[in-house]
């Protein structure tokens, strides 16, 4: 039995765009829920100054704390959406196993 | 050449590079299913759940919590050294478990990101004059506990498809 490229690769979308889809929408759901957090915090840093509870200096360090917690939720999306990638791609190659490994007559993906 | 005569030899030659890219695709195809195959096992990207750094961080939150309550009671609490010292060690001993562990470059690079922050927050308690200003306390408590929830938020994704580990939905 030889394999057709076209039907392969669209049962493998079609496994991975789903988990895509989804992964995709909680990120975003995340990111948007602690971006709000820290751009609410940097307002109360803005007025602090301006009521001058805390000098540059401190402000600044504040700043850099609410910076470093940027890069963190960052972090966290990217390595969300290296599991999603790996979700997706194992998805897809086991909705082709079946196909592959009989047409090639060996366990080809185990 | 006759007009259908050329448009059959075009016909022809379209269907012949469309089955070249076929075969060409497939190829690909079967050169990465081999690459999967020979590592024997599904594709990883990221490290596995570690449950060391997932109570070690909390615990650090949790000493972090201790201190930013006491300054909250009393503005006039004064810097603690030992407050500091004590996270420092505790968050080495999570950045060199995060080191050695396969595939765990953005945790580590996250808990860097954390050691920062209260290397921050150290030079601000020094300096600051008391009373502490309760907004700075609670704009410095935010950015160390959405760091805490980043990192634990990947930490627990980490679990891959364990039917106990809290979805991936939206924190708060």
């Amino acid at each position: 039995m030889s394999l057709d490229a076209g039907a392969l690769g669209s049962k493998m979308l079609a496994a991975a765009l789903p988990i895509l889809k989804k992964n995709a929408v909680d990120a975003e759901s995340f990111a948007s829920v602690e971006f709000k957090k820290i751009a609410q915090t940097m307002v109360s840093i803005e007025e602090m100054l301006a009521a001058g509870q805390i000098n540059q200096q401190q402000a600044q360090l504040l700043l850099d704390m609410q910076k470093s917690a940027s890069r963190s939720v960052l972090l966290t999306l990217k390595g969300l959406a290296l599991l999603t990638a790996e979700e997706a791609i194992n998805a897809a190659l086991d909705i082709v196993k079946g196909v592959v490994n009989a047409a090639v007559k060996f366990p080809l993906i185990p | 050449m006759a007009p259908e005569r050329r448009h059959t030899i075009k016909a022809e030659s379209s269907n012949i590079a469309i089955k070249r890219r076929q075969q060409v695709v497939l190829g690909w195809l079967m050169i990465w299913l081999a690459a999967v195959s020979l590592s024997g096992c599904a594709v990883k990207f990221i490290g596995d759940y570690d449950a060391a750094i997932d109570t070690g961080v909390s615990d650090v939150q949790q000493r972090a919590e201790v201190y930013f309550g006491k300054l909250k009671v009393d503005p006039a609490t004064p810097y603690d050294p030992n407050f500091y010292n004590d996270i420092g060690a505790r968050l080495t001993v999570l950045k060199t478990r995060a080191h050695i562990l396969p595939q765990y470059p953005i945790i580590e690079q996250q808990l860097q990101e954390l050691q920062g922050q209260f290397d921050r927050l150290q030079t601000l308690d020094k300096g600051m004059t008391r009373p502490f200003p309760i907004g700075a306390i609670t704009a410095a408590e935010s950015a160390i506990t959405i760091s805490v929830e980043s990192i634990l938020r990947l930490e627990l994704a980490l679990k891959r498809g364990d039917k106990n580990a809290p979805s991936l939905g939206a924190t708060k």
